[in-house]
């Protein structure tokens, strides 16, 4: 087991490595840079101001010196200021990396509390209307796509129901619509592999045998059978995690919720690449990380699973 | 004569497998609208990229009528209604639904191909080069599309062959993945080693007798894989990354109607119906191809 983890942890090191090493000379392979932002091309003296700025930046000396500049700052936490308003960049991914975590925290939260309980009721009344219902409910949002979800969602409650902001982040109301739509999927998920390994359980022997003893249903299902089915819901995690990291991005750009998957799309259409490279780089990072996190659920939950052909 | 006697003993499964598949299609109602939802998928999308191709046609999706905008279906000759410049929003579905088809069917043959070729290669000769693909299937497997493709786009330019890259560049290693598994157990199968002591080239064992008995599990998931990038596409064209303006992804149309709401929803709920159509046709297609193909998920 300890193997296992120092394994995992080394390759996901050398991932990091690797994806700094793609994001960076990726971006830098990009068509333009932030000069032509900065410099009108139709500036007489542009043929004068690029280069000096150029070397103002230090965008003139030699990329494998300006990657290790890149990483140096970004490990010390220092990535540099945004060249557009003076902001220094970490402050502007603090307080975007805050909004993100209250959003993709709300939709995790949100998907444990819906999914947990149905999955339960749903397995415990097999086939039942509820169960039908449940599961044609998750059909449906796992086919409908979510930024098409947060327009239907939008129109109903935003604009003929008038009860929630559409767009913006001020406060817990302006939370509810975007969590929602980022968890969607994920609670679709979830509620169906709860229900699946609930179910699984309750044709087992012990659970005839507590039921024999006299045991309340409710202490069966909820406390038994439930902790039993709990593995495969911890394996999912991770994965979970991820998924709803990525969807931000989408979810983020709908409803205008200024977090890191909204600032990484704006500065990517705004052609700012040192904010892009760092924001790239660090969601890159938190998704390696949550797979890490994943393989060590999926071990952690099923010790019958080793890692794969790979020494 | 031994032929003739070899024959019946090939046919028969193959006949029982047809039968199977169509008892059980018709028992199915489901895979039917699956199949039928697919097929119209197919015709749609067939036209529409005709129209999106083909510039004197272009003009079915393009033409702009002032008076008449925002019109809800089924008024003054526009089937599905008009767009918030007057554009006929069925011909604008049409030529959607057919940039979802070609960037659905590109992607996915370029996965396969690229799949294919690396999890048979992997699968076949085991050792240092299935070592060295399978991190590579790993790495790309656990990657979520969406950032991997706005990084792309952020290394290309925003636009539908940066999202045939990036989409391709993720969607590979799923394929490679399952054909790997399925090629390392068919290397152990009688009629490979009977094929290898014959002396058949490596080449030919794996075009011939490995790769046709994937073909299988390749189609089932082709359908699945369509499904996620026609979402993907448009989830991309909608956050700006992907189809740029005047082109009618169906991403960029519910993103331009979001903006229409308040005056007329029909705008964004049209072409979001025709996405959510889609995904459902291909996925129950999905569901009962693999109901045919293996019968161990049969669930009845």
């Amino acid at each position: 087991m300890r193997n296992f983890v120092l394994r995992r942890l080394t390759f996901s090191i050398f991932l990091v490595f690797l994806s700094s090493i793609v994001v960076f000379f990726g971006m830098r392979a990009a068509p333009g840079d932030v000069t032509t932002q900065l410099v009108n091309p139709a500036n007489s003296y542009s043929a004068y101001l690029v280069p000096n700025l150029k070397h103002i930046l230090g965008l003139d000396k030699p990329l494998l010196s300006q990657y290790f500049s890149f990483m140096g700052n970004t490990l010390r936490g220092h990535p540099g200021i945004s060249l557009i308003n003076g902001d220094p960049i970490s402050r502007i991914i603090g307080s975007a990396g805050l909004e993100t975590l209250k959003l993709g925290g709300a939709a995790f939260i949100l998907t444990l509390v819906t999914a947990i309980p149905l999955g339960i009721l749903a397995a415990r009344r097999h086939n039942s209307l509820l169960d039908q219902g449940t599961t044609f409910v998750a059909v449906l949002g796992m086919g409908i796509p979510n930024f098409f979800l947060a327009v239907l969602l939008i129109s109903l409650f935003s604009i003929h129901l008038r009860w929630l902001p559409a767009a913006g982040s001020s406060g817990i109301r302006f939370l509810i619509l975007p969590a929602f739509v980022l968890s969607a999927e994920a609670i679709a998920i979830t509620l169906r592999l709860v229900r699946s390994s609930v179910l699984e359980q309750l044709s087992r022997d012990y659970v005839r045998s507590l039921r024999a003893r006299g045991l309340p249903e409710w202490r069966v299902v909820g406390v038994h059978a439930f902790r039993n089915a709990l593995p495969p819901v911890f394996a999912l995690i991770g994965t979970l995690a991820r998924n709803l990291l990525a969807y931000t991005m989408i979810v983020e750009v709908i409803f205008r919720w200024p977090g890191l998957g909204y600032q990484l799309v704006q500065s990517i259409l705004e052609r700012y690449y040192t904010l892009a490279q760092v924001l790239a780089l660090m969601l890159t990072v938190l998704v390696i990380f949550f797979n890490l996190l994943a393989d060590l659920g999926q071990q952690f939950a099923d010790p019958r699973v080793r890692e794969g052909g790979r020494g | 004569m031994s032929t003739a006697l070899a024959e019946p003993m090939e046919v028969t499964p193959e006949a029982n497998r047809l039968a199977d598949a169509f008892a059980l299609v018709r028992r199915s109602k489901l895979a039917l609208l699956g199949g039928v939802i697919t097929l119209l998928f197919f015709g749609v999308g067939t036209v529409g990229a005709a129209i999106v191709l083909v510039p004197s046609l272009q003009h079915l999706y393009l033409d702009q009528n002032l008076i008449d905008t925002l019109k809800p279906p089924l008024t003054g000759g526009h089937l599905l209604g008009t767009d918030n410049l007057g554009r006929d929003l069925a011909w604008r579905v049409a030529a959607g639904t057919g940039i979802s088809l070609l960037v659905g069917v590109a992607v996915t043959a370029l996965s396969v191909v690229v799949g294919m070729t690396l999890g048979a290669v992997s699968g076949y000769f085991r050792g240092a080069i299935d070592w060295l693909i399978s991190g590579l299937i790993d790495l790309t497997w656990g990657f979520p599309l969406l950032l991997l493709a706005v990084i792309v786009v952020g290394i290309l330019q925003p636009g539908l062959t940066s999202v045939i890259v990036a989409v391709a560049v993720v969607n590979w290693a799923g394929f490679a993945r399952i054909i790997r598994a399925e090629t390392m157990s068919l290397r152990e199968r009688e009629f490979v080693e009977a094929a290898r002591a014959l002396g058949v080239p490596h080449w030919r064992i794996i075009l011939r007798h490995v790769i046709p008995n994937t073909v299988g599990s390749t189609l089932i998931m082709s359908s699945y894989y369509v499904a996620y990038t026609v979402i993907a596409e448009a989830g991309l064209s909608f956050i700006g990354m992907g189809a740029q303006a005047p082109t009618p992804s169906l991403g960029v149309m519910i993103f331009s109607g979001r903006d229409y709401l308040y005056v007329d929803a029909w705008m964004a709920i049209v072409p979001g119906v025709a996405i959510a159509l889609i995904v459902l046709g291909l996925n129950t297609l999905g569901d009962s191809l693999r109901d045919v193909f293996d019968p161990r998920l049969r669930r009845f």
